[in-house]
């Protein structure tokens, strides 16, 4: 290991607003390569839009994003983000009407030609490359299947494979749990977590069971009101933290963040 | 206007009651069912050619006026679309019969004249619901998609056709029933085809021929109609 590690992800001073709401304040951080980081916070706090930040899918008003040292606002989007980030929504991300193979083959668009991307939809390159990734997730016999007709928590595997197979430096993922029940959400973060960490990629989710927080992540990054609260390791993030960060009515005030050296 | 005469042609009743008595039976000899499945054949093939060629523009067509494949920050966006909307809407503007006439004037009576008189004013058709349909596609697949480094004719492929496809073909299957009867209305402008047929029986007063012709044309819209069903069908499963 080396003495100084790069961090992966760097954010200085980005900010974010909509027509007439700000969503993200001058916010700075740096992730370092193989975290696992949760974003908790109550909604419109600013997770969504960081998420879609680092994305490349929305572009800051103010501020530098970097990942891997190069800066998203020079990347061209397709083929060079791809490789460097990749992202997972709540749900409904994926063509319901194609083959579970195409939508996980999805994740090299960016990467094929355009003739390639034709041939694969009548027979499928890269096949052994997904159907690794559907078994890793336990769901190698329904790449034949029709989308539409997986379960929610199939349907979230089947993007969990296609993130996999497009294989980028970090996966993002916003809310991938929340449209599903308690048992199914742990079983597909264990499945997300596994597979990012053993392919040694960074990890960022926005989460908000202190449970599951816990026990996959490795840092927490509290949002409220578009700038960061606190920045801690999971260990370090009681109860009392994470509730105090979704409390309706008092802002969290200094005090309720251990003092972390 | 003189509205003092009578409204309903007095002699006319006769006419009706003959008709309609010549349904028992319709004429179902066997050289009359000949000329009727001739009659249906050439009136099929018309239809299916021109909603093919119909299709052929009208997707390309239909595609660019949706916008789909056009980047947001592109200066030909607007003007492009604009023009492949008046384009669209200039070819439907004007009726089938019409383009029949103007085309039978063009290059004679030609197979070729019915399938391109049909042909055109349907592709302006096909074209503006596609563009409707690839429009009202849900966008959330289609931004992951996009995420996932996808170019937009690449989105085009994986996203917007895959989910507008059982629509789309619905939809072009309705225009080939409506194709079926433009195309035996063709023999207004002398295309051979049902229509025609069933003009020359008028004339000769053979209803019972008449209504076998008719048999025949709600038999092929039937037909189609199952078609349409089963194919959609077998999309959707």
């Amino acid at each position: 290991m080396s003495a100084i590690r790069e961090p992966i992800v760097v954010a200085e001073g980005i900010s974010k607003s909509y027509a007439h709401v700000t969503a993200l304040t001058s916010l700075s951080l740096r992730i370092q390569p193989g975290e696992r980081v949760a974003l908790a916070g109550p909604s419109g706090s600013g997770k969504t839009t960081l998420l879609y930040l680092l994305a490349g899918i929305l572009q800051p008003d103010e501020g530098q994003l970097y990942i891997d040292n190069r800066s998203l606002s020079h990347l061209q989007p397709g083929r060079e983000l791809s490789k460097l980030v990749g992202i997972i929504h709540q749900q409904y991300d994926l063509v319901p009407h194609l083959p579970v193979i195409h939508n996980v083959l999805a994740g090299r668009l960016g990467q094929w030609s355009l003739f390639r991307s034709l041939i694969s939809l009548v027979w499928p390159q890269e096949r052994q490359v997904a159907l690794s990734e559907l078994a890793k997730l336990g769901i190698a016999d329904k790449a034949q299947e029709r989308t539409s007709h997986l379960s929610g928590g199939e349907q979230q595997r089947v993007a969990i494979a296609r993130v996999m197979v497009q294989s980028p430096s970090v996966v993002l993922a916003d809310e991938p749990v929340a449209s599903l029940d308690p048992a199914r959400a742990e079983e597909i973060l264990r499945l997300l977590t596994e597979l990012t960490t053993s392919a040694g990629k960074t990890l960022i989710a926005s989460l908000h069971s202190p449970y599951l927080i816990h026990k996959y992540c490795s840092r927490v990054i509290g949002l409220r009101q578009g700038q960061i609260v606190f920045d801690l390791p999971a260990s370090d993030v009681t109860e009392a933290v994470l509730d105090c960060l979704y409390n309706l009515n008092e802002y969290p005030d200094e005090e309720l963040v251990p003092e972390v050296s | 206007m003189n509205w003092g005469g009578p409204i309903i042609h007095t002699g006319g009743g006769w006419s009706a009651i003959q008709f309609l008595t010549a349904l028992f039976p319709p004429d179902f000899s066997p050289d009359f069912l000949a000329i009727a499945f001739k009659a249906t054949w050439q009136t099929v093939t018309y239809a299916v050619a021109g909603i093919t060629l119909a299709v052929a523009i009208g997707l390309p067509l239909g595609i660019i006026a949706s916008g789909t494949i056009l980047k947001e920050s592109s200066p030909w966006r607007t003007p492009l679309i604009a023009s492949t909307r008046l384009l669209l809407g200039a070819l439907r503007a004007v009726h089938e019969l019409v383009w029949a006439v103007l085309l039978v004037a063009a290059i004679g009576l030609s197979p070729m004249a019915a399938i391109i008189a049909l042909a055109l004013p349907y592709a302006g058709i096909l074209g503006r619901i596609y563009a409707e349909l690839l429009q009202d596609v849900p966008q959330q697949p289609l931004q992951a998609l996009r995420a996932a480094g996808a170019s937009p004719l690449r989105v085009l492929l994986y996203g917007y056709l895959q989910m507008a496809l059982p629509d789309m073909l619905g939809y072009s299957f309705y225009r080939l029933e409506c194709g079926i009867r433009a195309a035996a209305i063709m023999s207004f402008v002398g295309i051979p085809g049902l229509g025609f047929q069933i003009q020359i029986s008028m004339h000769d007063l053979l209803f019972s021929q008449v209504w076998t012709l008719l048999m025949f044309l709600v038999a092929l819209i039937v037909l189609v109609d199952l078609w349409s069903t089963r194919v959609r069908r077998s999309l959707l499963a």
